[in-house]
């Protein structure tokens, strides 16, 4: 009699010790969201569209304000079909064109899309936007413009920094 | 009291050390707890940060949480996710959940997480907070989804949210109000009246459209018209009907002869002059073009080896509609579209016989396809009894949603309420024996592509969209969710207001006639495919609008969608001019106030110079045969524009026109003035070139590379 409520008294708090510690066991993974919708928006490559970059809102916004404004003269077709690119000259890069825009700094796109070409000594066919765009549309732009590029754009960091995406 | 065995005294010591231990796994646990572990990780991802002071002055090792009462809001969302308000942590290469909310209109203090996002404000574990769980039902909006918060507050659409736009366009355009109620949409487009079908198309043709209506999926999965491809969803859905249900409605509608048709005879000596011509279907293709009729509707082009619609959307695609219509039909409606149909939006062209006769030939003998009936049965004549369930069938079925048939109204609500759709739980949902994951977003996905996937007997009908439509569509559903749970989010609402044009008099009988709204935009009203003529007055000179109505060619010939060459009479042609240039103006744009006389040749000269050198507006526009095509050809800007509106739109274009892509300079009130002077100079009617920037309006094609 006495044994079996000892027993009873143990399993009791065997089964409290047991259920307090599968609490502690709650892992920290992480949260699985449909990939296919994880991104807030996607744009085809540009020179293989089997290809899919994934944008976020920032570069959303860009390509929202690319397709408007820059798509007539900075890509080779224009939503309306034909490019203007053939007919500025000198002819302007390629808004993926990576060889020659990611060596630009964030801070000249800014001024050259804010204040125009010949404000910066290039051509004076690009027109200043400043006064069109918002600063954080033409920053939208230009997250837009090194999310698309090829070869894929290197942010500059500080020699072993450990945030340099290098 | 006994003395305890030594048995008992061990078993009771055992027993209390378990109890302590117990005791401590409390602590223990809430030590372990996730989100503090997120909290301690912050601490040392901060530790090797440039920013590291600033992060760790800001840095709150408790619980943190945005309570909002009157927004219904308490998340607890920044508990975890840390480093949403430090401008510093915007970077992608700042791991996940640190990283800075993006730069959006709404401050995340003021408007909290979850009005957007959705999910679980008060839990602190990372699964209930993001997934639906037992406990909680709501998981958090994708983030492909995401705009559709935007949309239960913004019922007018942003620019900033396409893809919500593009989903409520969707919506209206395939008339989904018809058998559903929905919320902030505009007026639906309706399917045509059926009254008089009987009059255009035989009993076959209906028996081929309602089996398979103009959509084809190909292989891969792309939405075809008649075979090609299209960018659009055709308007008329495929729905699930038996060969039976088919046979009997297409003999129900093919006796529907309510009004007798208003037949035209064609002079028998235009037909007699014209008939022998070897070259009269070419001459009829040619007029066909001049009159620009591709502006609203496509038409299959093969070019290198593709074929695609080429054309507008407003109008049905014409491929093969000459082996679709009676010919008699086809002269009466272009004659006057109005007289078969009361709602028609197709304008009443000014025809001569020669020009209806070439074109009505062309039309029946060229845009045909001899296989278009192939496998449609012989259904002779229609029995009272197939029209009878036919009948029956029409009401059944939901085509009295979208079609009216006179005697018959429309009928409401033939579908369920989908103002709060956006909103139910997925418990609420049926998924049947459809293997998706048990959410609202996979359900409404399925049951756009396969109604019957997640509902047997779902009378939906078959839409074909292309995964960027689906999209659009899902999430402009995801928007509708109901009237606001307080109404502090009640006040937050945006409404739409409804814009409306009264035109009155002479006018109004032309702009009725010619369905300029059906393009053209006027205060806010009508179509966003050709330009925004609200201040046509304070732009355009009276005797050019007049000259441009007869023979609109002359300065925004965009590639495919052009002005329709109307035939427009004189006396058309100068009402319209004489009431767009007086009544509709920009106030502060008086037409009058700037004299082309007073700019001298230096000012011109100078003028020149700016625009080739300094500005190299040629970049852009066009004038001669150099130059872009982003903006409108130049070469006869001096007839076209008056001198007062060059210079408003110098100062600045978005004042005049506020979705121009033209960029607003700084120019000085000299150089505006001087090139005004030498714009106005330019007087040469040259054949423009094309105008691109006239389409971009429309949704840009993805992947400018392609």
């Amino acid at each position: 009699m006495r044994s079996k409520l000892v027993l009873m008294a143990l399993l009791l708090y065997g089964a409290l010790c047991g259920l307090a510690l599968s609490g502690c066991k709650k892992s920290v993974a992480a949260v699985s969201l449909d990939s296919a919708f994880g991104a807030y928006d996607t744009e085809p490559d540009w020179n293989d569209n089997t290809k899919v970059i994934n944008l976020g809102y920032q570069e959303s916004q860009g390509q929202r304000v690319f397709y408007l404004y820059c798509v007539w003269c900075h890509a080779d077709a224009s939503p309306a079909g034909p490019s203007n690119r053939s007919n500025v000259t000198p002819t302007p890069p390629l808004m993926n064109d990576g060889d020659k825009l990611n060596s630009e700094s964030d801070e000249f796109m800014q001024n050259i899309i804010t204040l125009g070409g010949s404000a910066l000594g290039r051509s004076a066919m690009m027109p200043p936007y400043g006064k069109t765009l918002r600063p954080e549309e033409i920053k939208a732009v230009i997250a837009f413009t090194r999310a698309i590029a090829q070869p894929a754009y290197q942010k500059p960091g500080r020699a072993g920094s450990p945030y340099t995406t290098k | 009291m006994g003395k305890l065995s030594e048995k008992l005294r061990l078993t009771f010591a055992v027993a209390t050390v378990v109890c302590v231990l117990a005791l401590a796994i409390s602590p223990l646990k809430d030590f372990r707890a996730e989100w503090k572990h997120y909290k301690r990780s912050f601490a040392k991802f901060a530790q090797g940060r440039p920013d590291t002071k600033k992060l760790l002055a800001d840095y709150n090792p408790n619980i943190d949480q945005i309570w909002l009462p009157g927004l219904n809001v308490t998340d607890r969302c920044t508990t975890c996710h840390q480093g949403m308000t430090q401008p510093t942590l915007a970077d992608a290469s700042v791991p996940q959940p640190y990283r800075a909310h993006p730069a959006i209109p709404h401050n995340v203090r003021d408007w909290g997480c979850t009005a957007c996002h959705r999910g679980q404000g008060l839990a602190t574990e990372a699964a209930e907070a993001h997934e639906t769980t037992l406990a909680w039902e709501k998981p958090i909006l994708p983030a492909h989804f995401l705009q559709a918060s935007c949309g239960t507050c913004h019922q007018v659409d942003l620019k900033e949210t396409p893809q919500l736009a593009r989903g409520r366009q969707l919506l209206t355009r395939l008339n989904c109000q018809g058998c559903h109620k929905l919320n902030y949409l505009d007026q639906p487009m309706l399917g045509p009246d059926l009254s008089n079908v009987g009059y255009k198309v035989s009993r076959e043709w209906i028996y081929k459209w309602l089996k398979e209506p103009r959509t084809v999926l190909d292989k891969d999965g792309n939405a075809t018209v008649n075979g090609y491809e299209s960018g659009d969803e055709s308007r008329m859905p495929k729905f699930r009907l038996k060969d039976e249900e088919i046979k009997s409605l297409s003999a129900f509608l093919s006796v529907q002869k309510a009004k007798p048709l208003e037949t035209y005879k064609i002079n028998p000596a235009v037909v007699a002059a014209w008939g022998k011509k070897p070259d009269l279907i070419s001459q009829g293709e040619v007029r066909f073009r001049q009159m620009m009729c591709t502006t609203c509707h496509p038409l299959a082009v093969t070019r290198a080896g593709e074929t695609k619609l080429i054309g507008g959307n407003i109008g049905p695609e014409l491929t093969k509609v000459g082996s679709k219509v009676n010919d008699e039909w086809l002269v009466a409606w272009l004659r006057n579209p109005k007289g078969y149909l009361e709602h028609a939006n197709m304008p009443r062209y000014g025809w001569s016989d020669e020009d209806l006769y070439k074109v009505s030939q062309y039309v029946m003998g060229k845009l045909t396809d001899s296989d278009l009936l192939t496998g449609v049965p012989q259904l002779g004549a229609a029995t009272d009894e197939e029209v009878t369930v036919g009948k029956r069938l029409f009401a059944e079925k939901g085509c009295a949603s979208c079609h009216s048939l006179k005697g018959l109204g429309l009928q409401k609500d033939f579908g369920p309420d989908l103002t709060a759709l956006g909103a139910k739980n997925a418990s609420e949902l049926e998924f049947g024996k459809a293997n998706i994951s048990h959410s609202l977003v996979s359900y409404l996905q399925a049951k756009l592509q396969d109604p019957v996937a997640v509902n047997p007997a779902a009378r939906m009908p078959q839409y074909s969209w292309n995964q960027a439509d689906l999209d659009a569509v899902t999430t402009a559903l995801l928007s509708q969710t109901g009237p606001a749970p307080t109404s502090a989010l009640q006040h937050l609402v945006v409404p739409k207001k409804d814009a409306w044009f009264q035109t009155v008099g002479a006018f109004a009988e032309v702009y009725e006639r010619y369905k300029c709204y059906a393009c053209h935009r006027f205060n806010g009203y009508g179509g966003t495919l050709a330009p925004d003529l609200s201040f046509e007055g304070s732009r355009a000179q009276k005797k050019w609008i007049a000259e441009f109505l007869k023979n609109p060619q002359t300065i925004r010939p965009a590639l495919i969608l052009r002005m329709p060459q109307f035939n427009m009479s004189d006396k058309d042609a100068s009402i319209a001019a004489e009431y767009l240039s007086m009544a509709i103006q920009k106030p502060d744009v008086d037409p009058e106030s700037v004299d082309a006389k007073q700019f001298t040749t230096a000012m011109i000269t100078m003028g020149k110079q700016l625009y080739e050198v300094k500005f190299q507006c040629q970049s852009c526009h066009t004038i001669g045969s150099g130059g872009g095509y982003v903006g409108p050809n130049l070469n006869n800007a001096g007839n076209w524009l008056t001198p007062a509106w060059i210079e408003a739109w110098l100062r600045n274009p978005q004042a005049l026109q506020p979705d121009t892509i033209e960029p607003r300079r700084n120019f000085t009130e000299d150089e505006i003035r001087a090139l005004t002077a030498y714009i106005t100079t330019l007087r040469t009617g040259i054949k423009p070139q094309t105008t691109a920037s006239a389409v971009a309006a429309h949704p840009p094609a993805q992947g400018a590379g392609r």
